[in-house]
């Protein structure tokens, strides 16, 4: 199995991010005033009223903060290592990707996979202190805690195959910037990265529901806080399974007929 | 394994959408698009021997890079069938895949935001190469293309030279027996090409590897290619020996030699006319169709002449070619 012995090739983006220490700083430095900016924000929103929409003054500011240290999970900068494929498309170099024993798709998994768990590591070191501040609050218990991670590995799964089906797209398209942007302006959006789902209309968190965005930080976030109760765990966690299904299977499909494109222009 | 590679009757068709001049041409193409078919190979077949290198020419948009592609996998034929160490590329891409190394031009298979080490680092994983192999490997190629020198250093921070001796290198470290080099010198400087021309040349005669190479470079198939297989438009056009090439396409040889006998009487010569005499100083030159190469004139010159001193001028490879393509079109 060329993928286990491949399973190094995780390392090439968390490396890349190594060797160019500014990068780091620039990450570490829009983290830590991102994070200042929306505890300060929704204190201050809290100020003058109790519980809006379901949620208290230590939940959403919890909520809003994770949000945000949830965002460095894919946030690498795959651009600056010309190692988009948007980028491998342009280049020509794609065709390498198609010249090795281990698959495109695999090696996207494994590379992705590299840059999930080191953005976790950011993640975590930025939960750590936030907990030790007082800026977040900690779980409610233990069972709260695990549906909280096997929901957020649900929600960054579904993410993955989200961010693929926009890459896949660059093989038809070439470019993918425009689809980027509205892909991204939505997660923020409709995953509860801007303002948490409870805030908006009932008409748009119905409408979102209808979309894969709310499975992604919204629903593990909720459960955290403790908006979304541990008794609707598992029909949440069922939905996000479902997505993840409906995306593996549309994004296994882009793939070959990726290939058959590639193989039919020739890279 | 044989590292020969079988090229039997190979098409491959494009078809593209014909774009019509104008504002009214761009509407009409976009609500009724019309689509030509282009054949950018066709009907080529050709063998290449293990362990041997064959230049693979052409002019611009000849349809070299097409059938490289086919060979390396990454296209499929429309027709017609091939065989890479004994496996059809298109059909079993991963196990062909283990087989072959390949270059293309200026486009890098190296991580750019990574040391050149920590890229083979990834394909040794990618080839699942053994650790000892990869470094005995590593520093084969090291002593050949001096890589150590900067391959600690970032692939965006490379030379050109530097990055396309790191892409040789990556291309070969899982020691493939037949290797793909699609233009692999262009835009190098004269001291890089020389020692990209060396690797490949060892590459060649001590490690039996079977090199397809595309170039414009004729310096480059004169001190690599034994054979050539000239295509244009497509289609096969030439197979040969630079030999045979140039008997058809360049006799314009000339012998300048210098007699020790400054009034030598000067008899004929099978197929080889006296150009020019001043004094001492001989010219000769092909006489007709059945003129011998000129290494045979030169023999001919020497046994039957005491000289003391002799040259010889021969059409270069580029003029041949240049002949070679005219005739391919005019044909």
């Amino acid at each position: 199995m060329t993928v286990l012995h491949a399973w190094r090739a995780g390392r090439v983006t968390p490396l890349g991010e190594l060797y160019a220490p500014p990068r780091m700083t620039a990450a570490l430095l829009r983290l830590t005033v991102q994070v200042v900016l929306v505890a300060s924000l929704w204190r201050g929103l809290y100020a003058q009223s109790g519980t809006t929409a379901g949620l208290g003054r230590e939940q959403a500011v919890t909520y809003a903060v994770m949000a945000v240290l949830a965002s460095r999970l894919r946030e690498l900068d795959q651009y600056a290592g010309r190692d988009t494929v948007q980028q491998h498309m342009h280049y020509g170099t794609i065709v390498y990707w198609y010249l090795r024993p281990l698959p495109p798709q695999h090696y996207y998994a494994l590379r992705a996979l590299g840059e999930q768990l080191y953005g976790l590591a950011w993640a975590l070191a930025g939960y750590l202190v936030c907990l030790v501040a007082g800026v977040v609050e900690p779980p409610g218990s233990a069972a709260v805690a695990g549906v909280f991670a096997l929901s957020l590995l649900l929600g960054q799964w579904v993410l993955h195959y989200v961010m693929l089906v926009i890459d896949q797209l660059c093989f038809w398209t070439l470019r993918n910037g425009a689809a980027l942007m509205i892909l991204l302006f939505a997660q923020n959006l409709l995953s509860g990265v801007f303002a948490p789902l409870w805030y908006f209309p009932d008409w748009f968190v119905t409408l979102s529901s209808f979309l894969p965005f709310q499975a992604t930080l919204s629903v593990p976030l909720s459960l955290y806080v403790g908006r979304i109760p541990l008794s609707d765990a598992p029909f949440q966690l069922g939905v996000q399974a479902g997505w993840l299904a409906v995306l593996a299977l549309l994004t296994r499909l882009l793939w070959r007929r990726a290939a058959r494109r590639v193989i039919a222009q020739g890279g | 394994m044989s590292g020969s590679i079988e090229v039997r009757g190979l098409t491959r068709t494009f078809h593209t959408t014909v774009r019509r001049p104008g504002f009214g041409g761009a509407l009409r193409s976009l609500v009724n698009p019309e689509r030509v078919a282009k054949q950018a190979v066709c009907d080529i077949t050709f063998d290449v021997a293990a362990g041997e290198l064959l230049a693979l020419l052409g002019p611009n948009g000849a349809g070299k890079s097409t059938t490289i592609k086919m060979l390396t996998g990454i296209l499929t034929p429309t027709s017609g069938e091939a065989r890479v160490a004994g496996v059809v590329p298109y059909r079993e891409r991963e196990r062909n895949a283990r087989n072959i190394g390949a270059v293309f031009g200026q486009r890098t298979q190296l991580w750019w935001d990574l040391p050149v080490r920590e890229s083979f680092a990834i394909l040794r994983d990618i080839y699942e190469v053994p650790n000892v192999e990869h470094a005995a490997r590593l520093r084969e190629f090291d002593d050949l293309l001096d890589l150590s020198s900067f391959w600690d250093t970032r692939v965006r921070h490379l030379s050109l030279g530097q990055r396309v001796r790191s892409d040789l290198a990556a291309a070969l470290l899982h020691d493939p027996p037949v290797v793909f080099l699609d233009e692999p010198t262009i835009g190098m400087d004269v001291v890089v090409k020389e020692q990209v021309r060396e690797f490949l040349r060892n590459q060649v005669e001590e490690r039996g590897r079977t090199v397809l190479l595309t170039t414009h470079d004729m310096t480059e198939v004169e001190r690599l290619a034994e054979r050539v297989v000239l295509i244009n438009h497509g289609r096969l056009v030439l197979d040969g020996t630079l030999g045979e090439i140039r008997r058809r396409f360049g006799s314009t040889w000339q012998v300048r030699a210098t007699l020790a006998d400054p009034h030598a009487v000067l008899g004929p010569l099978p197929g080889i006319a006296l150009v020019r005499r001043e004094g001492p100083q001989v010219v000769f030159g092909p006489d007709g169709s059945g003129a011998p190469t000129v290494h045979q004139a030169l023999k001919a010159v020497i046994e039957r002449y005491e000289v003391s001193d002799i040259a010889i001028d021969e059409a270069d490879l580029e003029d041949v070619m240049r002949a070679a393509y005219v005739h391919a079109e005019a044909g």
